[in-house]
């Protein structure tokens, strides 16, 4: 049979028509497919994991289980099928679009031996100065556009390390990748760098910083030598709730009664420079306090015994410190965290994220910016020492961690990053029989670490909300709460776990004092609650009517719990409710009681007061 | 490109080496499920590399393919021998190879090989990048005439093509410089393998790819309709080499085999514009020497201001590279950090490191962008510059002649020429 060009062209031309429509075909049910699966995703299925849920609560239903399966089984062959669909239809589509292109080509090429391209209508010679032209366009257009892309993108990181004082490093292989373990180097490791010198009875560290992100040290050390002894830091008043953080004050014969206005008792007063709210502490016949506001961030140093101002000290001139001050809210304020110290030196950390060392005798040993706190109310986080550690949590909203500063040289020791939301809590210190722990309370977590290392031991999800209250701790138990979310008694040890929970009181600012197998709640509606800290049920409960910002402390058989009118509650630490007494302070107050010496040490919101016998 | 493949997840071991090193030690973090029927769980096996005998098996077919597509070029002067060379290629090293590996993606080994000296660029790698260079030195862009799949299916597809104006050319011509100066600068940071990662044919190739890269290969089909070899002149990082190369190619593929007899026929059938046309000088003379004087004087501040534009440029730039990324997240967003479904996320807080040490890493990345921001701008700066010199340079045609570097070798002209050997 012989058949002619032009028939060859006319089935030529029916073969791409037809390809071409079967290949349209092919793309609108792969299209079909797509949104389909988009839409119902077979793996996506909602009916296995409401059945899943359903068998949680019966496991042993076996029906269910087989219509799990049957659920699983029908979800998977949708889904392989689909692919099957999707594989099948491209090859096929495929196919018709090639059969399409060679029918049109032969086509293409029977009408003509030569296929001409369609010419652009140009001037020989005037085509490049049109060129020449564009491309000078193009070429602004593109440093045009590279620029203003350049000036509108924020580099956040750059920032970031502004803030939290983070030194760039040149090359990222040389960044330690270190695991938890790592990152908790032994402290030895970190104090190599420092050469002793002998002077006379004062051992003087010359100290190298470490690396050079360190740099933010200004001055040289000045070591007495050796650390404080536990029965030392137990007869002091060294942080925020007593030596161990935990609101339990070894001090006898403390004072039950004195009015701050009418003067009862009141061996002296003073009014602090600049205002803040943290809470006194003592060393020896020392009293530290801090103050700040936009001007300067302060610390202050009293003779405990006369009220008289032995020295003030400034946080400035440290490097990385802002030049503004950060937002922080009225009642949190520039100052709010609690000093610490370990009798050879006291340390301050101020809302700016300046954390300062001074000696006995207010010379500053070394100085440094942690980064500025993303913190919307403020930092509050007040201080603790564990050896040669100044431990802080630095919760943020950025992130969270957990630093260890080496107290002679301010170093990082270690640093441990914590899976946390910012919270206002501070560091409690515990023994447990087998070890020291640093216990830290944060939305969810509460967690424990070592205090040498930083290493996480353990860590129970329990919190929500922004958290302020630190926990207690009493024989083996962590008692843990925040506003809005409960109060729990954890039972530390090898397995840590909660073994109650309650909601009834809840504290929004103030922590949970352990004691006598009792734990004291105050709220901030002004309920003083007393709960058995081995069920978690309540013994009692007594309204106040102020609410109680301040921390209840433990002193001489008895708990002192200041309301934010002034007041100090008296009673006995027992399962009755039993009131010693109520002495007004005669000013609002939000820090907690200080002891020393059978004298109260309480700090309103202007004065500081000395109360006791005379 | 299944080597590149491997070589790109060495780079991603390499950014993450300390996540993974870390998650070596951990446990499990997705346990495998138990099952009470006695089910015992099959081994893991990954898929073996290609023997060494079929990698060079590659190498010598890209060897004979070249050879074979050079004699139709020069000796034979066919086009049909050059269109069935190039669907072999687009078969084989296409569809069977499923487009990888390609001399085109070697351009990342060869940078990559340059920069980190603890990485080995496998021979077959380089042989693939180098023998397409060697072969267009002596011979033209034979490569992209009959070996190179990428092109093949777009040649095939050039059904109906028409002429763009000359300035869209010179434009869009810009396109494989710039994508060339991002593919060596992502490379160089050990960020990403992005000729790879947007290759819009290999979808096609293995008849899987994410929708979008499916749709952008149909679309390069589509256009190259009219548009002949879209990807190929307007994209092609490789071509950018491969022109370089063939300027200087002593024995480059003429339209006539003897002399030319001004016809005029060969002019309406290159697709790609790749015919110089004779030409006689324009305009005044002094004003063309001045314009070119100019051009000269201004490279250099094309060069300055590319790259403090290009410098400027190293913040968005950077954001494609994961690591900058996920620091930008957790720093920008802290909340991410408690999304369990961030799998980034979850891995970067399970590997010990702090945000801190994330952020320095990413710092330290972002300058490296910093200074390639630079290069890469002044790169594209001297490429600006240069064009408008080759655009005001004169150079005398009495002929019809291939532009050497734009010129495929596709043979199309052959066909027109009416002159035959003598």
């Amino acid at each position: 049979m012989d058949i002619s060009k032009n028939d060859k062209i006319k089935l030529a031309q029916r073969i791409a028509w037809i390809a071409a429509g079967f290949a349209l075909i092919m793309a609108v049910l792969l299209i079909a497919n797509f949104v389909q699966t988009k839409l119902n995703k077979p793996i996506d299925n909602k009916t296995i994991p409401a059945l899943v849920k359903r068998l949680s609560e019966s496991p042993g239903d076996e029906t269910l289980k087989a219509e799990i399966r049957a659920f699983d089984l029908m979800a998977r062959k949708a889904y392989f099928t689909s692919q099957w669909q999707i594989r099948t239809g491209s090859y096929l589509m495929f196919l018709g679009i090639i059969i399409s292109i060679l029918a049109i080509r032969f086509v293409l090429s029977a009408k003509s031996k030569l296929n001409e391209i369609d010419k652009a209508n140009e001037v020989a010679g005037l085509d490049k100065l049109v060129a020449q032209k564009w491309v000078i366009y193009v070429g602004s257009g593109l440093v045009v556009l590279a620029l203003v892309s350049g000036f509108l993108s924020s580099n956040s990181l750059k920032e970031y390390m502004v803030n939290e004082n983070i030194v760039a490093v040149e090359d990222p292989a040389t960044i330690p990748t270190a695991s938890t373990e790592q990152v908790a180097a032994p402290i030895e490791q970190t104090t190599q760098s420092a050469i002793p010198v002998t002077n006379e009875n004062v051992t003087t560290d010359v100290v190298t910083p470490a690396n050079p992100s360190e740099t933010a040290i200004v001055e040289v050390a000045a070591k007495p030598a050796g650390l404080p002894t536990q029965s030392e830091l137990k007869a002091n008043y060294p942080f925020f709730r007593g030596a161990e953080g935990i609101g339990v004050a070894s001090q006898k014969n403390t004072p039950t009664d004195w009015n701050g206005a009418g003067g009862k008792n009141v061996v002296w007063k003073v009014k602090v420079p600049k205002s803040g709210f943290s809470s006194p502490i003592i060393w020896g016949d020392q009293l530290f306090v801090t103050g700040a506001d936009a001007q300067a961030r302060m610390v202050y140093c009293y003779d405990k015994n006369s009220g008289k101002l032995l020295w003030e000290a400034a946080a400035d001139n440290i490097q990385g410190s802002p030049s503004g001050m950060p937002k922080v809210t009225a009642d949190t304020g520039l100052a709010a965290p609690t000093m610490a110290t370990d009798g050879r030196a006291v340390f301050a950390i101020f809302a700016t994220g300046d954390v300062i060392a001074l000696d006995m005798n207010g010379k500053r040993l070394w100085a440094r910016n942690l980064g500025v706190p993303d913190n919307h109310y403020g930092h509050g986080s007040s201080l603790i020492i564990y050896k040669d550690n100044l431990l802080i949590q630095y919760d943020t909203n950025r992130s969270g961690k957990l630093l260890a500063l080496d107290t002679q040289t301010g170093t990082t020791a270690w640093e441990t990053a914590r899976n946390s939301k910012i919270s206002w809590s501070s560091p409690i210190l515990v023994n447990t029989g087998s070890r020291t722990e640093v216990i830290l309370t944060t939305n969810p977590n509460v967690n424990g670490y070592d205090p040498q290392t930083g290493k996480e031991l353990w860590n129970i999800a329990c919190l929500s909300g922004e958290v302020g209250p630190s926990s207690g701790y009493a024989d083996g138990m962590v008692f843990a709460a925040n506003e809005y979310a409960k109060l729990v008694g954890i039972k530390i040890g090898a397995t840590p776990e909660i073994v109650w929970e309650a909601d009834e009181f809840l504290p929004e600012v103030s922590s949970p004092l352990a004691i006598n197998g009792l734990v004291f709640i105050a709220t901030t509606y002004g309920v003083f609650a007393c709960i058995d800290a081995k069920t978690g049920e309540k013994l009692w409960d007594q309204e106040y009517g102020d609410a109680f910002y301040s921390s209840p402390i433990y002193a001489d058989g008895k708990v002192y719990i200041t309301d934010m009118s002034g007041k100090t509650h008296i009673v006995k630490a027992t399962k009755d409710y039993q009131l010693i007494g109520t002495s007004e302070l005669g000013e609002k107050a939000v820090c907690s009681p200080v002891f020393s010496d059978g004298k109260v040490y309480l700090r309103g919101m202007n004065n500081l007061y000395c109360l006791g016998a005379n | 490109m299944r080597l590149i493949k491997q070589y790109f997840l060495l780079i991603s071991v390499m950014l993450y080496g300390t996540i993974q090193s870390f998650a070596a030690d951990a446990k499990q973090r997705f346990p495998k499920p138990e099952f009470d029927s006695g089910y015992t769980q099959p081994q893991t096996t990954a898929a073996s590399p290609r023997m060494i005998f079929l990698e060079y098996l590659d190498v010598l077919i890209l060897l004979v393919v070249l050879s074979v597509v050079t004699w139709f070029v020069l000796k034979k002067r066919s086009r049909k021998g050059v269109f069935w060379t190039s669907v072999f290629s687009l078969l084989y090293f296409g569809f069977y190879r499923e487009g990888c590996i390609c001399s085109i993606g070697s351009i990342q080994n060869v940078v990559l090989g340059i920069i980190d000296p603890t990485y080995a660029i496998p021979l077959t790698a380089l042989l693939f990048f180098l023998l397409p260079l060697i072969f267009s030195l002596f011979f033209g862009r034979t490569f992209c005439a009959g070996a190179c799949p990428l092109g093949a299916i777009q040649d095939i597809v050039a059904i109906r093509p028409i002429e763009l104006p000359k300035w869209i050319q010179k434009v869009l011509g810009l396109i494989p410089y710039l994508y060339l100066g991002l593919a060596v600068l992502y490379v160089a940071t050990k960020s990403e393998f992005i000729i790879c990662r947007y290759d819009p044919f290999v979808g096609l190739f293995r008849f899987d790819a994410p929708y979008n890269m499916l749709i952008l290969g149909i679309l390069f089909l589509a256009v190259g309709v009219f548009v002949a070899r879209p990807y190929c002149r307007f994209f092609c990082p490789y071509g950018v080499l491969l022109g370089w190369m063939s300027k200087f190619s002593s024995r480059h593929m003429t339209i006539t085999p003897a002399a030319c007899i001004q016809c005029k026929l060969c002019s309406n059938s290159c697709p790609f514009g790749a015919i110089d046309e004779p030409v006689a000088e324009t305009g005044k003379r002094r004003s063309n020497v001045n314009r070119l004087m100019t051009y000269f004087v201004l490279l250099p501040l094309w060069i300055g201001i590319g790259g403090f534009a290009g410098s400027m440029m190293h913040v968005p730039l950077s954001r494609f590279n994961q690591t900058v990324y996920l620091a930008e997240q957790i720093v920008e967003h802290p909340e991410v950090k408690n999304d369990a479904k961030n799998i980034d996320v979850r891995t970067f807080m399970s590997s010990g490191k702090s945000t801190e040490q994330l952020v320095q890493e990413a710092d330290a990345i972002r300058r490296q962008f910093y200074l390639g921001g630079w290069l890469l701008g002044g790169f594209m700066g001297l490429v600006i510059g240069t064009s408008l010199i080759n655009l005001s340079t004169f150079r005398r045609r009495t002929d019809w002649e291939p532009n050497k570097t734009n010129c495929l070798s596709c043979a199309r002209c052959m066909d027109y020429c009416p002159v035959k050997k003598e």
